[in-house]
């Protein structure tokens, strides 16, 4: 039997190529994932490996596991003098790490985050590579990141300014271009490097995170440091620091293999549809073999190892394709400048196990039942011509019926649950998550008896235009309900989660559009980079608000006064703004109580604070102030809309407690029309001479905000289009079985008188059809859980239908179709009349 | 009346004007030793609203003529001329639209699309060449073959002789220069295949249409006004106004 299945398949080499592509893309994903991360895990590990080789000892504070958890060093100057009079030692340094925000060309800090300033010691210990220039030496030296350096267009020997501690200038000479890439830390946020007494003096800080030591020997040092300190050797620190870059590539690659795991459901339904059509066309073939003596069970047993080996072949001819796609995209992301320290192609044995494993579990799953349906044919099969296999009107039978009313119902009403009743937030987008994965399995089950209505649905323009060919494209796609169903849901898959993903990007958008408009009611906002967090402690001049004020294009300036207090005990944040912009540049809605009430001695709290703390209008609170506890009666609560802090009181009561502070923002709105004219230049020439403080407009965090939530929907995108690739290959295979099962049908109609062009046009039609019913189904089931995901999300969330991608999808999906018919279509139209007619 | 001969001058025992001639027509498959010479000069005419028979053994080269003739495929050498019109000196997208405009067909098996029905299985030629359907002469084929009551079926919901009718019914309606018709009884009871015949030869007697049919089957043939007999490439033979008996007798000599 294995014999006969083996000569079969030999037989047919095309067959097992079409079935073996879906899987091989699949299964190409999945490795080109490890690949890439294996890949750069190994280059990344080099790199430590080689930075941390240069130490013999390092000295550590407890529990560290590499340079990004903590930014403060630890380890105090005291036992760096100590370990360098230890016998032995030749060279040891403190490594420093602070702020050293890096000034630009334009006169404003580099970055959303100031700079990382760290020491780069000379001589032996010095682990940084340099790509260009030397290492800093002495007090008007430094060298930056080769990023930083790229984007801000500094070269060697330009003179740069650094900002320190108390945020004075300083310049320097640049005199290198530093790879600090075995700093996750410097790699974000863009850094400077100085000789160690320097970066002590820029960065204000005096004590050090790791102490790298040269000579000397560990138990010496172990001795020195005492108990508490982590003392390790180059090697174990090279281990350290590769085992917290390796929890980075993890969340990458499970992030991957996620959209590799849609890939493969994608390749699975193509293999199953592939097969199934394939046993239905063996008929005769099966029925053959049954007459001559061939149980069940062997006959299953052929077809599953018919799948076996394709599934195995399809996975080897994956694992290169691995290779190629981790390979590529390596080379690709360096190209765009990700900086990824690079080595050999790595294809290691979990790769290969992996790869085939799931290639062939794959294959072999999916051909199950097709292989069950192959032991239903009966011998006698063998003497019938039957009617082509497939066809005919679907039928959903009771089961089918049953099953698919409760995942629907069940699926539909746990959505309306999720989306409308239940409280916003996680829990409700899971419950929407559950029910959009029972809402698919129930248009799984229901597909094929969808097919007739959707293909008229989608086949109603190319019917109409498409003369006799198009009628008859239009008929064929919805000929074989099941096989046509499989092979759309392939496609749905894919268009369901890209515009899924599509409308909640636009609804991302709307949604913070719809917010802007209340929290940044305003032209321009002045902030300093280090303003957010803890709030207060870098204020923006309150000099500015002076300047700000006579600047002609300007019409209001509003500062919001922060303070950090305790208020009944706990900490909370209370704040003041300009009383003639109170209520009409910034207005918090009040729920309960109104701003006329808010006078002195009084206080407002947001909702949201107000609920969490249990207050309420006409109660008293206790508020930390210079003078001590004073108590503040709460007038009323507000929404959390407006960019306020959460305790509000008037500015002469702020000035009062806390006294006179700078503002943690500035807000300015220009005159209207004309008089406006140069309002932002005007405004920056105001803040110029504040390094710190950065004028942003309201149509710049917009835009900022736009391009980040596109580029994750194209990277989405990209990452979604091979599961798409893999549906056309399906509409490909589909199409190409039903060209073989059609050759007489074909061989009638050139006959009577259809050219080659409409042939080959019919096929393209029917592929658009089924492509197009695909992609409608997956946008359907894309908007509705998009919407549902956006309100499930919050309160605050706006539901937008991005209706011209979601037209686009269908579109391209419909082209991208046609496209898969060429070949087939190609095939049809070259058979010979007279050959096929004979065909059997 | 009876005697043999190898080709017959184009169109020399034709009852009138000729609506098909072939001219020295020969096909081969295959090149070299493994060339296998299916018509080797074969010049004959089918008169125009005649009722002619292709006959001869398995082999004979019938159906590769009759292909040929109607355009299916390709000659290796010679002329066959439809009317006016060279079909030899075609390219595809001409043959293509000849057969449309100019021939009809019948097979002998899986001559209807599935997925359309009688109705429209029988409008296929006139909408693909884009021609006007004249209601009456529509209203008056289906009426012969016996449809009016199956035109919205599917073929899966015909017998074969219906579905054969459908056939016919579909070669009548756009009023073709010549029908070809291959085997079209071989799939048939005796009876229907006796009602197709007998519909075919009323079309020709009744309604002028020109008919060639390719059979095995002496009783179809002698349904015809003639019948012409091929043997290894060649025609050898021809008999008018055949009977199942006189065909009969006539294929016995050719075997002998």
């Amino acid at each position: 039997m294995l014999k006969t299945t083996l000569a079969g398949l030999r037989a047919h080499k095309l067959r097992l190529l079409l079935t073996g592509l879906a899987i091989t893309l699949g299964v190409g994903f999945i490795a080109g994932t490890f690949v890439l991360t294996d890949t750069m895990e190994k280059g990344v590990d080099k790199k430590f490996a080689k930075s941390a080789d240069k130490v013999d000892v390092a000295v550590l504070p407890k529990g560290s596991s590499g340079p990004s958890d903590s930014t403060e060093g630890q380890l105090p100057a005291a036992l760096l003098e100590k370990i360098r009079a230890l016998p032995g030692v030749t060279e040891a340094q403190g490594a420093v790490r602070g702020d050293a925000p890096l000034v630009g060309k334009d006169g404003k800090v580099v970055g959303d985050m100031p700079t990382v300033g760290l020491s780069v010691p000379g001589g032996r210990l010095q682990r940084y590579e340099l790509d260009k220039g030397r290492v800093p030496a002495g007090p008007n030296e430094a060298v930056v990141d080769t990023k930083t350096a790229e984007r801000e267009g500094f070269t060697v020997g330009q003179a740069i300014t650094v900002l320190d501690g108390k945020r004075t200038p300083h310049r320097f000479t640049l005199v290198g271009i530093a790879d600090f890439g075995i700093d996750p830390d410097a790699g974000y946020r863009g850094a400077v490097g100085f000789d160690p007494a320097t970066a002590t003096r820029m960065t204000g800080s005096t004590t050090y995170e790791e102490i790298d030591v040269a000579g000397g020997g560990l138990d010496a040092v172990t001795r020195a440091a005492g108990g508490s300190y982590d003392v390790v050797t180059g090697a174990q620190l090279g281990d350290r620091l590769a085992k917290s870059a390796g929890a980075d590539m993890k969340v990458i690659r499970n992030g991957l293999l996620i959209f590799g795991l849609v890939s493969l459901v994608v390749s699975a339904l193509v293999i199953y549809n592939t097969f199934s059509i394939l046993i239905a066309q063996r008929m005769r073939e099966m029925a053959l073999l049954r007459c001559v003596g061939a149980t069940r069970r062997q006959i299953f047993g052929s077809v599953l190892t018919e799948s076996a080996v394709v599934g195995f072949v399809g996975s080897l001819t994956g694992l290169i394709a691995g290779l190629g796609l981790g390979g590529g995209a390596l080379a690709l992301f360096n190209a765009l400048g990700a900086g990824i320290p690079t080595a050999a192609v790595t294809l290691a044995p979990r790769t290969i196990v992996v790869g085939l494993l799931v290639g062939v579990v794959v294959t072999v799953v999916s051909a199950l039942l097709p292989a069950r349906a192959a032991t239903r044919i009966a011998p006698i099969a063998a003497l019938r011509t039957d009617l082509e296999p497939g066809s005919g009107r679907f039928r959903l039978g009771w089961p089918r019926t049953v099953l698919s009313a409760l995942l629907g119902l069940g699926g539909l009403g746990l959505g309306v649950f999720g989306a409308l009743v239940m409280a916003k937030g996680q829990a409700a987008m899971f419950t929407v998550a559950v029910s959009g994965g029972l809402v698919f399995l129930a248009v799984i089950t229901l597909m094929p008896a969808l097919v007739r209505p959707l293909g008229r649905l989608a086949g109603a323009i190319p019917a109409r235009l498409g003369g006799v060919p198009g009628r008859l494209a239009v008929e064929n796609a919805r000929r074989s309900p099941r096989r046509t169903a499989t092979t759309t849901i392939a496609l749905t898959i894919g268009v369901g989660l890209m515009s899924l993903f599509a409308v909640v990007a636009a609804s991302g958008k709307a949604t913070t559009d719809a917010q802007l408009d209340k929290q940044f009611p305003v032209d321009y906002q002045l902030t300093t980079q280090f303003s957010g967090g803890d709030a207060g402690d870098e204020p923006v001049p309150r000099a500015l608000t002076a300047v700000l004020r006579n600047v002609p294009q300007v019409a209001s300036v509003t500062e919001l006064r922060t303070k950090e207090t305790l208020v009944g005990g706990t900490e909370e944040r209370v704040g003041s703004v300009t009383p003639s912009s109170l209520g009409t540049v910034l207005k918090p809605e009040f729920a309960t109580g109104s701003l006329a009430d808010l006078r002195p001695g009084t206080v407002a709290v947001d909702q949201e604070t107000a609920k969490g703390r249990g207050l309420r209008a006409g109660q008293t609170v206790q508020v930390k102030t210079r003078q001590g506890n004073v108590p503040l009666k709460v007038i009323g609560t507000f929404g959390t809309d407006a960019p306020v802090t959460p305790f509000l009181v008037t500015e002469a009561d702020f000035n009062r407690y806390f006294a006179a502070r700078d503002p943690e923002m500035i807000f300015v709105n220009a005159k209207e029309g004309a008089a406006s004219k140069g309002a932002r230049t005007a405004v920056e020439n105001a803040a110029q001479p504040y390094p710190t403080v950065k004028v942003i407009s309201s149509a710049e965090l917009r835009e900022q905000f736009s391009k980040a939530i596109d580029m994750v929907l194209m990277i989405f995108g990209g990452l979604l289009g091979l599961a798409i690739i893999i549906a056309l290959f399906g509409i490909a295979n589909t199409l190409t079985l039903s060209v073989v099962e059609r050759t007489r049908e074909s061989a009638l109609l050139r006959a009577l008188g259809i050219t080659k062009r409409q042939l080959r046009r019919m096929l393209s039609v029917e592929a658009f059809v089924m492509a197009v019913m695909g992609a409608f189904t997956g946008v359907v089931l894309g908007v509705a859980f998009g919407w549902a995901a956006t309100t499930a999300m919050a309160a605050s969330a706006v539901f937008a239908l991005p209706w011209l991608q979601v037209i686009g999808f269908m579109v391209l999906a419909g082209l991208a179709g046609m496209v898969a018919a060429v070949l087939p279509a190609r095939r049809a139209a070259k058979a010979s009349i007279v050959e096929s007619l004979a065909h059997d | 009346m009876t005697s043999t001969y190898a080709s017959p001058p184009a169109g020399g025992s034709a009852l009138a004007t000729p609506a098909v001639v072939a001219t020295e027509v020969s096909k081969v498959y295959g090149t070299g030793d493994a060339a296998v010479h299916a018509l080797r000069g074969v010049s004959v005419g089918f008169a125009k609203g005649a009722f002619t028979a292709i006959m001869g053994p398995s082999g004979s080269g019938k159906s590769t003529l009759m292909h040929c003739l109607a355009g299916l495929d390709t000659v290796s050498g010679g002329k066959v001329m439809l009317g006016d019109s060279e079909v030899t000196g075609l390219n595809d997208k001409q043959l293509t639209l000849l057969r449309r405009e100019r021939i009809g067909f019948i097979f002998q098996a899986f001559n209807l699309l599935p997925t359309l029905t009688a109705e429209q299985n029988i409008l296929l030629p006139l909408e693909l060449s884009g021609r006007k359907l004249h209601q009456q002469w529509f209203d008056q084929v289906v009426e012969v073959v016996g449809l009016r009551d199956r035109l919205g079926h599917r073929p899966n919901e015909l017998s074969g002789g219906q579905q054969q009718r459908v056939a016919c019914a579909r070669a009548l309606v756009s009023q073709p220069e010549v029908i070809f018709a291959d085997e079209p009884t071989g799939n048939l009871d005796s009876r229907s295949g006796a009602e197709v015949l007998s519909f075919l030869r009323s079309s020709v007697r009744e309604m002028g249409q020109t008919i060639v049919m390719v059979t095995h089957d002496p009783v179809a043939a002698s349904y015809a006004d003639r019948v012409v007999f091929l043997r290894d490439g060649l025609i050898v033979s021809e008999l008018f106004q055949p009977t199942p008996d006189t065909v009969l007798d006539r294929l016995k000599g050719l075997e002998g």
